[in-house]
């Protein structure tokens, strides 16, 4: 699983695509943590609601970073569809889980306001959430379960967009309104829990629909 | 529907058949076994590349049963031309991947170019070493796509050498493997499903051309394996749409 892991990010390095997201969110988080962004955790709530469209990104781009030909080649080498979506899943939540560490770290050092290491753990964790649940929701709408990438674009991007207003009905909406309300929650962890459920069910489909 | 590992060194399908969502049957009860070298040969859409995709793991099968062994190397139809890996770096990741060494395949095959640069820089011929070196690094048993697509003379014959004694599932047109056993996927007849049928008197004319049933503006032709590309060649110059060749 690791070689296959190692593989499949180097070969995301390569092909190049995931700058366009990477920059996406570097640029916004500078907007945001331009001026004082407010309390700790209030403050993590903007980059936190940025995480999560742009791991739905990566997701996409991981997912779909090998044509079809080559997946084909490394389902085999790899010994199954399986192991090679399950290797997929790994690699965009690595990658999910370095945006987190980023916007965490960008936080403490942009913020005028110190924050104690309890603080960064809660704000580690909700941006790790958020990421999950980007992951998933990409991984959920992308090859081999939608063959077509504009079919992807256009299926992550209204569940995206329709995520926001939904508010405290979806698992997004739980986590950014405790960091809102400036505390840490439980709710946190069961937005986890379904992030990892969205995870895991890309996966499953995934290897159903081959 | 099943698949496992374990079966010795070759493949095992039992009763396969695939069809590719609500679309015609591409292979209908096909019992193979593959212990040794297995050339797969017929004629255009009769389900040669499906087969090896069933046999490789990359497809399952409608129903039907497929054993085959832990380490299996996959040569496809056509390998990828805008990998932007360098080729050295695309076959230690596979080698790692597969826990293997590298082999000196690309040597064998008289590899010319840079390892290091990105493989979309490669011509066609020497991706394909590229491929086979991937394919090479499995243990059991190679799933082999037309393998001698692109190569020179010379590397298509040393590719004939290293797969003497190798447990191989070959396709291919130009009867590279004279020795080996010969699978016909054709099964004596090709069906081609014609829409927008003009000249049909043409078709039933042509040499191969086994029967003609019109139906409206549409036509079932079926011919004899050998002739089918010459037949659908024909057809495609007379105007008339092709829906499926099985």
């Amino acid at each position: 699983m690791i070689s296959l892991v190692r593989y499949l990010a180097a070969d995301v390095f390569r092909g190049q695509r995931f700058l366009a997201p990477l920059l996406v969110f570097l640029g916004v988080m500078g907007m945001l943590f331009a001026y004082d962004p407010g309390p700790q955790l209030s403050a993590y709530s903007g980059s936190a609601a940025l995480i999560y469209p742009i791991c739905a990104w990566l997701a996409v781009v991981v997912a779909t970073s090998e044509d079809v030909v080559r997946r084909e080649i490394t389902v085999v080498s790899a010994g199954g569809w399986s192991r090679v979506l399950s290797a997929v899943a790994v690699t965009t939540v690595l990658f999910g889980l370095g945006v987190a560490v980023v916007a965490t770290v960008w936080a403490v050092v942009a913020s005028p306001r110190p924050y104690t290491f309890g603080e960064f753990l809660a704000g580690l964790g909700a941006h790790g959430v958020c990421a999950l649940l980007g992951a998933g929701v990409g991984l959920l709408f992308a090859r081999p379960v939608f063959d077509a990438i504009g079919r992807t674009v256009l299926a992550v991007f209204a569940v995206v967009v329709f995520t926001y207003p939904l508010g405290r009905w979806t698992p997004l909406g739980w986590v950014l309104d405790v960091l809102g309300h400036n505390q840490f929650s439980l709710a946190v962890l069961w937005a986890g829990v379904c992030g990892a459920v969205l995870v895991s069910g890309a996966v499953v489909l995934g290897v159903r629909r081959v | 529907m099943g698949t496992a590992c374990g079966y010795l060194d070759g493949v095992l399908l039992d009763q396969v058949s695939k069809r590719y969502g609500r679309g015609p049957w591409v292979l209908r009860d096909l019992t193979l076994e593959v212990s040794g070298l297995v050339v797969l040969t017929g004629a255009n859409g009769t389900g040669k590349s499906t087969l090896l995709k069933i046999a490789a793991g990359v497809l399952k099968p409608s129903s039907g049963r497929v054993v085959r062994p832990a380490s299996v190397g996959y040569v496809p139809e056509r390998f990828p031309s805008d990998v932007k890996m360098s080729a050295s770096s695309y076959l230690a990741h596979m080698g790692r991947v597969r826990r293997a060494a590298a082999k000196d395949v690309l040597e064998r095959l008289g590899f010319v170019g840079s390892l290091t640069a990105p493989m979309a820089e490669l011509s066609k011929g020497n991706a394909q070493k590229v491929a086979l070196a991937q394919a090479f690094l499995a243990t059991d048993l190679l799933v082999l796509d037309e393998p001698w697509t692109g190569l020179d003379p010379e590397a298509a014959a040393e590719l004939c050498v290293m797969l003497e004694g190798r447990t191989a599932l070959v396709s291919d047109h130009e009867g590279h493997l004279a020795s080996a056993t010969r699978v016909d996927l054709a099964g004596g007849h090709v069906t081609i499903e014609l829409s927008r049928v003009v000249g049909l008197d043409a078709l039933e004319a042509l040499e191969g051309v086994q029967s003609v049933l019109s139906r409206g503006s549409s036509a079932r032709v079926v011919v004899a394996p050998d002739r089918s590309d010459q037949v659908l060649a024909e057809a495609l110059r007379l105007g008339c749409s092709v829906r499926s060749v099985r």
